[in-house]
């Protein structure tokens, strides 16, 4: 098979997966429930039947002849779409990019679900990026030490530092850096972060578009605007309050990446070319880093479709420990009131990033290992 | 483990298995880390055993308000201005919570609720993936590609994104959290037992089976599973540490049936919002579940180091 036909079939199933998905999530969030309980969240008691009735068909669930309110809640034969007709609807929406409203306060004041979201969604990409980014350069640096030193006292610290990622609660680690740092561990009188003000007003050549004393967004990513903006002040106040959620976020893949390399760079040293290598004269650096790495870090890249799935996932919880303002805080309370616009938008997002980054993963693999076939 | 282990022993005849389990049980008694592991998980077991006759399993429902948020434990000195002297003759050794119980003893309530979930979840996607596994594996074909989809689908999204979403709709409570954590956990196990199953039924035994006429079933559930399900097992001893995390965490973020319930992420939902002015609060919840966590992760690795041979030095 070639490249291009592996990846059509890949595609494909792509396609049906996220189909697939969309009919699960679909059916738990409405399908489950009757429909009147999916449109509670949406009304208030203070709209009259009308605005209550151009609800229910906003969100699909009444049909366009229903005679009133009244009709819909007794369920009246004619007055509820079916189950199949609202996923079409839902769909055709849906594929729109029109998601509904959401009850969440979004960042800038508008509430359509898309709108909310992806006004959430940079800071959640920055979480999550920050955290891949300390995966991979405290977690294979961990393994490559614990494979070259087996059995002494760096493999032993590094798999500590292992078993307790996969042991701690994220929640717990990011409490505990949370309570050292504000209650017993100074930084100085004032902390890190610059003044408020100084954030705001300090963007050194304000682009067209930028008020001076305004925050420029062109990403919103802040640690990216910051620099795009040449605000330091405020490119370093959201790398400083970024270290601690990465960190969190972070240790449960540290400990999984070190592993995964620990055992593969084992495996890789105990093989020929490698003794060649070394039998040639090499330098032990060299038959390390240029020789072994390159092969051993491969099994670290078919997880990387796993990290991105555990990265996202465990913004959750990281985001609700540190109030980061991300669409992972935003989902528990989508939850708590039963805001499936919401809930459904963030599930399929998260999934359409989880299914891309594992077929560009099996890809790039493959041009990696030769060996590889389609 | 520095002995290698004797040529040919993998064999699957009788002898051959005891004598490896024999040798297997040598290496784990001689192995500090592994012994810890067992001595933690046993100790946690035992003590959500005993948990009922040690505090009365009625007191989490008791909520001496009175008593909120106290410390009177003379040993550590938080350092933090206005901890609240909890008074009286009682000594609560880790505090008590912010409906005055006492953080020990609920803490002593919550490990059985969590053990349990845990050992549950994993029990249930065992026999699930024993079973769909199995048969992906055995069959393949269209069977395989089917149960291998349905699989991807559940991969495709976090599994607490899918919990949350599960639990909201089917409204909180323990078995809908249980329900909710093996929904997203099933489909590695499918997949694990399945590539087992694979490689497995290609040895000729397998092959001597089909012509002495067993059937399908047996030869798949009656020897190919029974031949290659530990590192199924290992991975559910592993498991059991993954689950206790994933349910504290959900119940963390407040999805439980009742604030009130003795279990450990709940405990810590309590304790985030006092952070500052309780630290004990989640620090010794979240610290529970750390060491039963890790418990069962040195155990399940002292497992896999002694059953896999090519970890074995």
């Amino acid at each position: 098979m070639r490249l291009y036909e592996y990846v059509a079939r890949r595609l494909l199933l792509m396609i049906f997966v996220l189909l697939a998905l969309s009919v699960l999530i679909f059916y738990l969030t409405r399908g489950l429930l009757p429909p009147t309980t999916a449109l509670a969240a949406y009304i208030t008691p203070r709209m009259d039947d009308s605005a209550k009735l151009s609800v229910a068909r906003a969100l699909g669930v009444a049909t366009t002849s229903c005679p009133s309110y009244s009709a819909f809640v007794s369920l009246q034969g004619g007055c509820v779409v079916p189950l199949w007709g609202q996923y079409v609807g839902w769909l055709e929406n849906a594929l729109a990019g029109n998601w509904g409203l959401t009850l969440l306060p979004g960042i800038s004041g508008t509430d359509t679900t898309w709108h909310v979201f992806f006004s959430r969604f940079p800071y959640t990409a920055e979480l999550a990026i920050a955290g891949a980014f300390l995966t991979i350069i405290i977690g294979i640096p961990l393994g490559i030490v614990s494979a070259t030193h087996n059995n002494k006292l760096p493999d032993h610290i590094s798999r500590m530092v292992s078993l307790g990622g996969y042991s701690i609660p994220q929640f717990w680690f990011g409490a505990v850096l949370q309570i050292l740092f504000v209650l017993y561990i100074r930084v100085n009188g004032s902390g890190l972060l610059s003044a408020n003000s100084t954030v705001a007003t300090r963007c050194v050549i304000c682009f067209s578009g930028v008020v001076p004393g305004e925050i420029a967004r062109y990403s919103g990513i802040p640690l990216l605007d910051g620099i795009l903006s040449l605000n330091f002040p405020y490119f370093w106040d959201s790398g400083v309050a970024l270290i601690l959620p990465a960190l969190t976020l972070a240790i449960t893949s540290i400990g999984a990446i070190s592993r995964i390399v620990r055992s593969s760079m084992m495996e890789v040293l105990r093989q020929d070319y490698i003794t060649l290598a070394r039998s040639k004269g090499l330098k032990e650096n060299v038959v390390i880093y240029r020789h072994a790495l390159r092969n051993a870090i491969l099994p670290a890249v078919t997880v990387s479709g796993l990290l991105v799935a555990y990265l996202l996932g465990g913004a959750v919880i990281v985001e609700i420990v540190f109030s980061w303002p991300g669409v992972g805080n935003a989902s528990l309370a989508a939850a708590n009131v039963l805001d499936i616009n919401f809930l459904e938008l963030y599930v399929l997002v998260t999934a359409v990033i989880i299914v891309v980054t594992n077929l560009a993963v099996d890809v790039i693999y493959a041009k990696l290992d030769p060996r590889i076939r389609y | 483990m520095k002995a290698s282990k004797p040529e040919g022993s993998q064999s699957s005849d009788r002898y051959g298995r005891r004598a490896d389990l024999k040798y297997a049980l040598h290496l784990l008694r001689r192995n500090p880390i592994v012994l810890t592991g067992v001595a933690i998980s046993v100790a946690s077991v035992l003590l959500a055993l005993l948990s009922p006759l040690i505090v009365n399993p009625t007191s989490w429902d008791q909520q001496p308000l009175n008593l909120r948020l106290c410390w009177n434990n003379p040993i550590v000195n938080w350092q933090i201005a206005n901890v609240f002297n909890c008074g009286g003759s009682a000594v609560y050794p880790l505090g008590t919570d912010s409906y005055g119980r006492s953080l020990l003893q609920m803490i002593i309530l919550a490990i059985p609720v969590d053990l349990e979930i845990a050992f549950e979840v994993v029990a249930s996607a065992v026999v699930i993936g024993v079973f769909f596994g199995g048969l992906a594996g055995y069959k393949g074909g269209i069977v395989d590609e089917a149960i291998l989809r349905v699989t991807d689908v559940f991969l495709a999204i976090p599994g607490i994104l899918l919990a949350i979403v599960l639990i909201v709709v089917l409204g909180r409570s323990l078995p809908t959290l249980t329900i909710a954590v093996l929904t997203t956990w099933w489909p590695y196990y499918v997949r694990l037992m399945r590539s087992q199953v694979l490689s497995e039924k290609e040895k000729p035994y397998v092959e001597r089976l089909r012509a002495m006429g067993a059937g399908g079933i047996r030869i798949l559930y009656g020897h190919i599973v029974q031949n290659s399900i530990y590192p199924v097992l290992v991975q559910a001893t592993l498991d059991i540490g993954s689950v206790i995390l994933t349910v504290s965490a959900l119940t963390f973020i407040g999805l439980t049936p009742s604030p009130l319930l003795p279990e450990l992420g709940n405990l810590s939902n309590q304790g985030i919002q006092y952070i500052f002015t309780a630290p004990w609060l989640i620090l010794f919840p979240g610290l529970t579940i750390l060491i039963i966590s890790l418990g069962f992760n040195l155990l399940g690795d002292g497992i896999r180091d002694v059953f896999d041979p090519r970890l074995r030095r």
